[in-house]
């Protein structure tokens, strides 16, 4: 199977992750915050802790939205390697797809959190799961 | 005299009823009332001596009016009534001393005295006492001028050091009091009967000497002295106006500015808090940026975790892929050796030829060889690969990102409730201080400075003028003997009533000096001996008093100490009140409002274990910064007979709870 060279997100899913970098990056108006996050940051976490949890997500029922280079998202084939050398990606599925649907469940799951908590819930995702 | 119970209503911070019971036992006689500064220590103390004496004094001793007695959130609330009910006994006899304050039924708002109506009603063992007498028996039980030693304001103690300045009008006004307290107007008001009729007599002596022709020319200079006098006495009465007025001013300036004072060091803190506000805000936004720092990588963290294991099994996998390998070598060459054999039958060592026999065992070898390497036969690409995995999935990093994470957001959230709290303080303070104006609290300390020259220059022309009119009085009393002399003004009722007049002024002024000397050696004998167990230096020997009841510290060398630390100060007066308290009146409670600020804790607890002492009830308005629960109340806690705590309800409204 060849392997897509974009992915991304659904667009419910991708307006999410554009929520969730509004509220995690300091305002615009915010003289103190220096760092600041980009989606690619988010997308990676995703995917990471979809591994670690040993995730079989669905397929995206909308795939219009595949804006991200698979060589700039995963420059160096972490994320590929792992999956290749973990085996968990079905064998009908490409492994960049395989990624892309942990990344669209993941970040759901951040989106859902942050709308329930008012904050990401990051002791849950370090502590206890790592 | 001994206080049982104390009913407010409605006085001051203290909304609605409040009711507190004083301690009755002979020995537990200490009541204790702690309340932060602003809460209404001081109001205590006022709603006591408004009850008795219809009276309640801010700072500088005046009196505050009787709007701003009533609880202004009852006020608001439209309820302007207030009252204190006194009960207590004396000489076996029960009191119960009520006095009320209404507004006038016409009056919608009040906004002067006049607007409310004051009423007084007492009991004596259920016996209604009516009208006037009822302020001729709290004056049996406790007169007024006694109550500034009974009803005690501490943050006045800084006052009685005044005493020791030679013509310092505040000391002047306090030694008033003293001798107020101690009887010695009663001398001074026969003087001055006497100084006024004297002044009458000479008026008439001089008017018969200008029909003498002997004592004419004397009477001619009486008159231009008289007049003279009269215009010095005026100047006198006018400069003395303006000079109350003066200090009117400066007082009423000293008020705000110690109200200021209070609103300044919460300004201070205020400013404190916001700067630690700032300082943490700071560090959330200097963590938060760590953290998103540490967002970025923690992908890997996660996927560290995950690919360890994987990592491990594929480098044990790679190794035995090159135990294998190397197992086929020496196969190899052991193969190789034994075919050399068989292709040369020649021992190499005997150069004999081989049996076939042997040969034969050689072949069976070669055989089990080859087949032993073929099991260990391994594919190199198949080591390429695990190696190409092993690098990639050993570049995933793991810096900890995670655990440093929870870490900084444990220290988020610890930082985020201190914030809170800061901004509850702050919302607090706030409201305390809204409405005051810095800079017009500094163009007040500008107008104080130049009001408290002009009192100077006043208070000097006051002085001159006083010095030039006792020069005149003299002359007067010359001229008028002068003339007394003349052989026309001899045996004349005039003359004899000069005489007679002077005499008995003189008597009196020998008088008032002897009863001085007699009640200031009694208060300094008190107060010595009040030092001596007061003091933490044993070396020193005792009190010397001054013509104006100022205090001085007498060392072992029998010198006066010259510089008195503020503890000192603190000590010497007390010492001073409680000489006072015992030289003027009959034992009886003292109330007494922050009494130990000042003191190092070995003093605190000198004076706690004295205080007990002083009176048959001691009651203590005090906050914990001068009577520490925890610590200072072993000195006294077998005297403590009731304990009662004044608690905030808001800025403006406080309760007080007994706490034992």
């Amino acid at each position: 199977m060849n392997e897509p060279d974009r992915i991304g997100l659904t667009p419910l899913v991708a307006q999410q992750l554009d929520e969730l970098l509004t509220e995690l990056n300091p305002g615009s108006d915010s003289k103190k915050g220096k760092v600041k996050l980009i989606k690619f940051d988010i997308y990676r976490l995703a995917v990471a802790l979809g591994i670690k949890d040993n995730k079989t997500p669905p397929a995206l029922n909308d795939k219009s939205n595949s804006v991200f280079r698979v060589n700039e998202l995963d420059r160096d084939r972490t994320l590929f390697t792992v999956v290749e050398c973990l085996d968990s990606c079905p064998s009908d599925v490409t492994i960049y797809g395989y990624i892309e649907r942990l990344a669209e469940q993941g970040i759901k799951e951040f989106y859902e959190h942050f709308q329930q908590r008012g904050e990401l819930p990051l002791t849950e995702y370090f502590l206890d799961k790592s | 005299m001994k206080l049982q119970e104390l009913t407010i209503y409605n006085f001051m911070p203290y909304k609605g009823e409040q009711k507190i019971e004083f301690p009755q036992h002979e020995t537990q006689n200490v009541m204790l009332l702690f309340g932060d500064n602003m809460r209404g220590k001081t109001s205590f103390l006022n709603s006591i001596r408004w009850g008795f004496y219809g009276l309640a004094l801010g700072r500088h001793s005046r009196k505050i009016p009787r709007t701003n007695l009533v609880n202004s959130i009852a006020a608001s609330e439209g309820d302007w009534s207030m009252s204190i009910i006194l009960k207590f006994t004396h000489e076996n006899r029960q009191y119960e001393l009520r006095r009320q304050l209404d507004k006038k039924n016409h009056v919608s708002i009040p906004k002067n005295d006049g607007d409310f109506d004051e009423s007084i009603g007492l009991k004596i063992d259920n016996q209604v006492i009516t009208g006037d007498l009822i302020v001729n028996e709290i004056n049996q039980v406790s007169p007024e001028e006694v109550s500034r030693f009974f009803l005690f304001d501490g943050e006045l103690l800084q006052e009685y050091e005044n005493l020791l300045l030679e013509g310092d009008a505040q000391g002047e006004k306090i030694k008033e009091h003293i001798e107020q307290t101690l009887g010695v107007p009663a001398l001074v008001n026969g003087r001055n009967e006497f100084t006024s009729l004297l002044k009458d007599a000479r008026r008439i002596q001089t008017r018969d000497a200008k029909n003498s022709s002997e004592a004419k020319m004397h009477a001619e200079r009486q008159r231009i002295n008289e007049t003279q006098q009269l215009t010095l006495e005026k100047d006198i009465d006018d400069l003395e106006i303006l000079q109350r007025d003066v200090q009117k001013q400066i007082d009423d300036i000293e008020d705000q500015l110690k109200n200021t004072e209070a609103v300044q060091k919460k300004k201070h803190a205020l400013d404190v808090l916001k700067g630690k506000r700032e300082t943490i805000e700071d560090q959330l936004a200097y963590d938060a940026d760590e953290q998103r720092e540490l967002f970025r990588d923690s992908w890997k963290d996660v996927l560290f975790k995950s690919v360890e294991p994987i990592v491990s099994n594929l480098k044990t996998k790679r190794d035995s892929l090159f135990n294998a390998t190397k197992t086929k070598a020496v196969l190899d060459s052991q193969i190789t050796a034994l075919q050399k054999s068989l292709d040369t039958p020649i021992c190499p060592t005997c150069t004999q030829t081989i049996p076939q026999l042997e040969m034969n065992g050689i072949e069976q070898k070669i055989i089990g060889l080859k087949a032993e390497a073929e099991l260990s036969n391994v594919n190199l690409d198949d080591i390429t690969t695990i190696n190409s995995q092993i690098d990639k999935l050993s570049k995933i990093k793991s810096s900890n990102e995670g655990s440093r994470i929870c870490e900084l957001v444990s220290k988020q959230m610890k930082s985020n409730v201190n914030i809170i709290k800061i901004e509850t303080e702050l919302d607090d303070i706030e409201e305390e201080i809204k409405g005051y104006d810095t800079d017009a609290i500094m163009r007040q300390r500008e107008k104080k400075d130049r009001l408290s020259n002009q009192l100077f220059k006043l208070e000097n022309d006051i002085k001159e003028t006083k010095v030039s009119l006792n020069k005149l009085s003299d002359e007067q009393a010359h001229i008028s003997a002068l003339i007394s002399k003349t052989s026309g003004s001899e045996g004349k009722s005039s003359t004899i009533r000069v005489n007679l007049y002077q005499d008995l002024e003189s008597i009196f002024k020998t008088g008032i000096d002897e009863l001085r000397d007699a009640l200031k050696g009694q208060v300094a004998d008190y107060a010595s001996s009040a030092f001596n167990e007061l003091t933490t230096e044993k070396t020193y020997t005792g009190l010397e008093i001054n013509k104006n009841y100022g205090l001085s510290i007498i060392d072992q060398t029998g010198s006066v100490l010259k510089e008195r630390s503020a503890g000192a100060e603190q000590v010497v007066a007390l010492s001073l009140i409680d000489g006072l308290n015992k030289t003027a009146r009959k034992t009886g409670p003292i109330v007494m409002d922050t009494p130990l600020g000042r003191l190092d804790p070995k003093h605190r607890s000198n004076v706690l274990k004295y205080l007990p002492k002083m009176a048959d009830q001691v009651v203590l308005l005090v906050h914990e910064g001068e009577i520490d629960p925890s610590r200072d109340l072993s000195n006294f806690a077998e005297r403590i007979g009731a304990r009662y705590q004044i608690e905030r309800i808001s800025a403006t409204e406080s309760q007080i709870v007994r706490s034992n």
